[in-house]
């Protein structure tokens, strides 16, 4: 179990024991609202995990490496943005197999481009603040991000080299 | 049935593309299955404590108060507070999706909430840490300086991608899944 479980575990439990100190009814009350929200929500999340799984079964880090090595220019940029925009990864893979891919001589930029997607842009993401919120405001904070990719590329080729 | 597929469009989706998988390679499928499995169970592992601290936040915390930390008059000290909520989360972006409802419920200005969620999604703290550590300080910098830049900017121009009636729409989604 990782640090974070733990610390949320730690913090919901004393916050419950606060909250049942000060008022035991309106805990039970706020308890049932969590719960009714779960129950209303994994519906909307468990096909969405279900694409996660897809995706990383077919998007490896190998796969990745393989696109983004030495020398592979301008379609290296692309595919970076693509790859990164289109899958999801936990940043405890994402973060190393950036690493990685520097090591195996990709370039700063491109790697960032490839980070930035990989962490705010995607389908997964997509799919579930249309769902939430509206399609607009998917589609705003997905393509805001994706542009924040190619800026972040352009400052680093600035800064970096 | 047409009611079915839309409701559930990203499932079958998904469903379809397993096939297609099947086709192709029966180990694709497999690792596939084996994938969404496990990372079904590590969110069942973290998400319930996330529920229930949305459900005290919904009881405890009055509309008003939202109102007048993040609400539309919230200003600068607004997005400071919605920074400093992402930034010191924990948890996947999923988990941050139902917090920004409840905020959105309770009368949060849309770009604020906006704003959180872009600093969940990529700039929380201890996946900051985490970076420094395996991308190196500058780089990790470099990256997150430019993307805090280009979060603010974003949310603050983004009223102006939205109507009144947009947003009205999407505080009711957020009343309706968070009831």
């Amino acid at each position: 179990m990782s640090i974070e479980t733990i610390v949320i575990y730690g913090l919901a439990f004393i916050l419950v024991i606060i909250s049942v100190i000060k008022d035991p009814l309106k805990t039970k009350k706020g308890l049932i609202k969590g719960v009714k929200s779960f129950v209303k929500l994994i519906p909307v999340l468990v096909p969405l995990f279900l694409l996660i799984g897809i995706l990383l079964a077919v998007v490896t880090p190998t796969f990745i490496s393989s696109l983004l090595g030495e020398e592979s220019g301008l379609l290296g940029y692309i595919f970076g943005l693509s790859i990164g925009s289109i899958t999801f990864m936990p940043p405890f893979v994402a973060y190393p197999l950036g690493a990685e891919l520097l090591e195996h001589g990709a370039a700063y930029p491109q790697v960032a481009g490839f980070l930035v997607a990989v962490m705010s842009v995607g389908l997964v993401y997509y799919a579930a603040e249309s769902t939430f919120f509206s399609k607009k405001s998917a589609i705003y904070r997905n393509a805001v991000s994706l542009i924040g990719a190619v800026v972040v590329i352009m400052v680093v080729m600035v800064v970096f080299t | 049935m047409m009611r079915f597929m839309k409701g559930n469009k990203f499932l079958i989706f998904g469903l379809f593309l397993l096939l297609v998988l099947s086709v192709i390679d029966m180990n694709y499928t497999y690792r596939a299955l084996d994938n969404t499995w496990n990372s079904l169970l590590s969110m069942l592992i973290i998400v319930p404590p996330i529920f229930i601290l949305i459900g005290l936040f919904d009881v405890w915390v009055p509309r008003e108060t939202i109102i007048h930390l993040l609400g539309e008059e919230s200003g600068m000290k607004g997005m400071a507070l919605a920074f400093f909520l992402g930034a010191f989360s924990a948890g996947p972006t999923i988990a941050a999706f139902p917090l920004a409802m409840v905020m959105l419920k309770k009368g949060a200005k849309y770009s604020n909430v906006l704003f959180f969620l872009m600093v969940w999604s990529s700039l929380k703290l201890p996946i900051v840490f985490f970076q420094i550590t395996t991308l190196g300080f500058k780089f990790s910098m470099i990256i997150n300086i430019t993307m805090l830049i280009i979060f603010i900017i974003t949310a603050l121009i983004s009223p102006l991608f939205f109507t009144k009636d947009e947003l009205k729409v999407m505080e009711q989604k957020a009343e309706q899944y968070t009831k």
